[in-house]
C-alpha cells in the first residue's frame, strides 16, 4: 500500500474514533472574530494582521504536535519529506479540521510542494472587505501557515510556508507553498544557509 | 408592475436598494418610475417604518405582508430576526403606461398588488432576499447596519425579483 | 430621507453589475452566496480546533489588556458579533412555523437557552432563572454546568478571577442586543453552594441584565394584550 492511500486510511480512521468534535460553525465563527479583531487592532494593516495571524497559529503549532503524535500513533519519524506531505495532509488537516488538501506542484528536489485547499472550513461565511486593499493583501487564512511551520519545527523540520491564493481575494484555488528549509538535527549544531 | 425594495437599518438608515420591475406577464423587468416618483419612493418608505415599528413587538412574523399604503403604491414588509427591515414598495403600472394584459389583472402578480398570489410571491421574493441577507451578514467583517455592497448580493436580489415577481 | 445612499446604487433594471464596489470573486463561483446556509449545519471540526483557536485569542487579548476585567470585557466584545450572526442564522433555518421573532424577555430566552446553546455547545443551558430579588426584575440566570469555554483554559493562579465565559456571555448579549432587547450580560462563576454545587466546580451562571426600556415595553405590551 502506498504511504498516501495509508495515510489516508489512517486519518479517516482517527477523524471517526479519537477525535472529541464540537459543531464546525463554532470553530468557524470564533476564527472570524479572531481576525475581524486584529484587523480592527491594527486599523486594517493587513500586513501586519498576517503576521499577527502566523504568529498564532505558530504557537497552536508548537502545542499541537503532541496531540497529533499521540492521536495518530506515529512516533516514526517520516522517511522523507514526501511522506511528511502525506501525512500532514490526510492525518494533520483531516483530524483536526476534517480537509483533506491536495498535495501538488512538487519541485525536483523534493523540497518543495504545494496544499491546495478544495474546502477550507475556516473561510466558510467570509467575503473580505471591499476597501481596495483587503484582496490584495490580506491572507484570511494565514493561521494555517504558522500552524504547519510550528509543528513541524517541533520534529526537527523547519519549514517555510505562504499561501499563494485564496478563493477570498477571487483566484481559482485556495493554495499553500511549503518549503523545506532543512532538518534541525539536534546533534550537531546548526549550520547556516 | 414597478418595485422599489430597501433594507433599513435599525437606525433608519439604508442598507441596500434595488429598483426593478416585473418580469411576469412579458415584463421586461425594468422599472417605470417617473423620476417624481423616484423621489417620492424613498419618502414612502420612510413614512412607513412608523407603522412597522408599531406591530414590530406584537406580531412575531418576519413576514408582515402589506403594512401601508400610498395612492397606488403599496408597502410591503418582512422584519429579519435582528430587527432590519425589508421593505417592498410596488406600484401596478397606472392606466396611460398599461402594455398588455389588462383584461387578466385582477389576480396576477404584475398588476394587482393585494391578490394573495401576490402576497405569496412577495413571501418568495423576501425568504430568497433573507437567505442571501443572512450570507451577507455572517461575513466576520460585516458589521450591524453596514451598507451591503457586495455585487453578488446585488445579484441574487435581482434574480430573485425575476424569479417571483 | 436625509441619509440615502448615494444616487445610482438603487438604479439598474435587473442587472447584478459590481457598480462601485472593487471586490473579485472566482470565476467557478466558490463564494458564500453560492453555497447552501445549511451545507455546515451539522458540520463538525475537533474539539481541540475550537480549544487552540480559543486558547489563542484569550492569551493574544492578554497582551492588549491590563487587567482582568478588561480582559474579560475584551473576550465579551468578540462574541458579541457571534451573537448577532447566530441569532439570524438560526432563525432563518427553524421551519416556517416556527420562525418566530421573540417578542418577549422568555422567548428569547429560551432561544438562547435551546437554540444558540444546542448549536454552539451541542446540548442545552441546564437552566434559567429570574432574579427572586425585587430589586432587580430586569436580571435573569442562564445557567450553565459545564462550559465548554472554560474546559480549555486552565487559567493561571494569579488570574484565578478570570472566566474565559465571558466569550459566551458576550455571545449572548449579542443575541439579546440584536433581537431587540438591550442587556448587559456578565459570566460569574458560583461556589459550590447548593446541593449538587460540588459536582459541577465550572458551573457558570450567565447574568442577564435587560436595560430599563425593554421591560418598559414589556409591560406595555403585557398589557395590550
Amino acid at each position: 500500500m502506498s504511504s498516501a492511500s495509508k495515510a489516508s486510511r489512517l486519518g479517516e480512521e482517527i477523524w471517526k474514533t479519537r477525535i472529541e468534535k464540537v459543531n464546525a460553525e463554532l470553530v468557524v465563527l470564533t476564527y472570524g472574530t479572531i481576525v475581524a479583531q486584529i484587523c480592527k487592532d491594527f486599523e486594517n494593516d493587513y500586513a501586519e494582521v498576517n503576521k499577527q495571524l502566523d504568529r498564532m497559529g505558530y504557537n497552536i503549532g508548537l502545542r499541537l504536535i503532541e496531540d497529533y503524535l499521540a492521536k495518530s500513533n506515529t512516533m516514526r519519524r517520516c522517511s522523507n519529506f514526501r511522506e511528511t506531505a502525506e501525512m500532514i495532509a490526510k492525518v494533520g488537516f483531516k483530524i483536526f479540521l476534517n480537509v483533506t488538501p491536495t498535495i501538488t506542484n512538487w519541485t525536483g528536489d523534493n523540497k518543495q510542494f504545494s496544499l491546495v485547499f478544495d474546502e477550507n472550513p475556516l473561510a466558510d461565511f467570509v467575503e473580505l472587505p471591499d476597501d481596495g486593499r483587503a484582496q490584495d493583501q490580506l491572507w484570511f487564512s494565514n493561521i494555517l501557515c504558522g500552524v504547519l511551520r510550528g509543528a513541524l519545527e517541533m520534529v526537527q523540520m523547519q519549514v517555510e510556508t505562504h499561501f499563494i491564493s485564496d478563493v477570498l481575494r477571487g483566484h481559482d484555488t485556495t493554495e499553500m507553498r511549503v518549503t523545506l528549509v532543512r532538518y534541525i538535527d539536534d546533534e550537531l549544531p546548526p549550520e547556516d544557509d | 408592475m414597478s418595485y422599489y425594495f430597501a433594507i433599513i437599518g435599525t437606525q433608519d438608515n439604508p442598507l441596500f436598494e434595488y429598483e426593478f420591475g416585473t418580469s411576469k406577464q412579458g415584463g421586461d423587468g425594468m422599472a417605470r418610475f417617473t423620476e417624481q416618483a423616484r423621489q417620492l419612493n424613498q419618502f414612502i418608505i420612510h413614512s412607513s417604518l412608523d407603522i412597522v415599528e408599531e406591530v414590530q413587538w406584537t406580531n412575531g412574523q418576519m413576514y408582515l405582508k402589506l403594512v401601508d399604503r400610498f395612492f397606488t403604491s403599496y408597502i410591503s414588509c418582512f422584519l429579519t430576526a435582528s430587527n432590519i427591515k425589508f421593505l417592498l414598495l410596488h406600484q401596478p403600472p397606472s392606466s396611460s403606461t398599461l402594455t398588455g394584459g389588462t383584461s387578466r389583472t385582477s389576480t396576477s402578480i404584475a398588476a394587482n398588488p393585494t391578490s394573495p398570489q401576490t402576497e405569496e410571491a412577495i413571501r418568495n421574493f423576501f425568504a430568497e432576499v433573507y437567505e442571501n441577507y443572512v450570507k451577507a451578514i455572517m461575513s466576520p467583517f460585516y458589521r450591524t447596519n453596514m451598507e451591503i455592497r457586495s455585487p453578488v448580493f446585488r445579484a441574487r436580489v435581482a434574480a430573485a425579483g425575476r424569479k417571483y415577481l | 430621507m436625509s441619509n440615502h445612499l448615494p444616487a445610482g446604487a438603487g438604479s439598474g433594471g435587473g442587472g447584478g453589475r459590481a457598480g462601485d464596489s472593487g471586490l473579485r470573486y472566482p470565476s467557478n463561483g466558490k463564494t458564500i452566496y453560492h453555497r447552501p446556509l445549511n451545507r455546515t449545519k451539522t458540520a463538525e471540526l475537533s474539539k481541540a480546533a475550537f480549544a487552540y483557536l480559543f486558547a489563542e485569542m484569550v492569551s493574544y487579548a492578554q497582551r492588549r489588556v491590563t487587567g482582568i476585567q478588561e480582559l474579560e470585557k475584551r473576550l465579551n466584545l468578540q462574541g458579541h458579533p457571534i451573537g448577532l450572526k447566530l441569532l439570524d442564522l438560526l432563525l432563518f433555518r427553524e421551519p416556517p412555523r416556527t420562525q418566530l421573532r421573540p417578542l418577549n424577555i422568555i422567548a428569547l430566552l429560551h432561544f438562547i437557552k435551546i437554540n444558540v446553546w444546542t448549536h454552539l455547545f451541542g446540548r442545552q443551558a441546564d437552566r434559567l432563572e429570574k432574579s427572586s430579588n425585587p430589586d432587580t426584575p430586569d436580571e435573569f440566570m442562564i445557567i450553565d454546568n459545564e462550559p465548554l469555554v472554560n474546559a480549555y483554559i486552565s487559567v493561571p493562579k494569579e488570574m484565578s478571577q478570570l472566566n474565559c465565559a465571558a466569550f459566551a456571555a458576550g455571545i449572548i448579549e449579542g443575541v439579546c442586543d440584536g433581537a431587540g432587547f438591550p442587556a448587559r450580560v456578565t459570566a460569574h462563576t458560583v461556589g459550590d453552594t447548593g446541593e449538587g454545587g460540588e459536582m459541577w466546580p465550572g458551573r457558570t451562571v450567565f447574568l442577564v441584565k435587560f436595560q430599563p426600556e425593554v421591560l418598559e415595553r414589556e409591560a406595555l405590551i403585557g398589557a395590550k394584550s
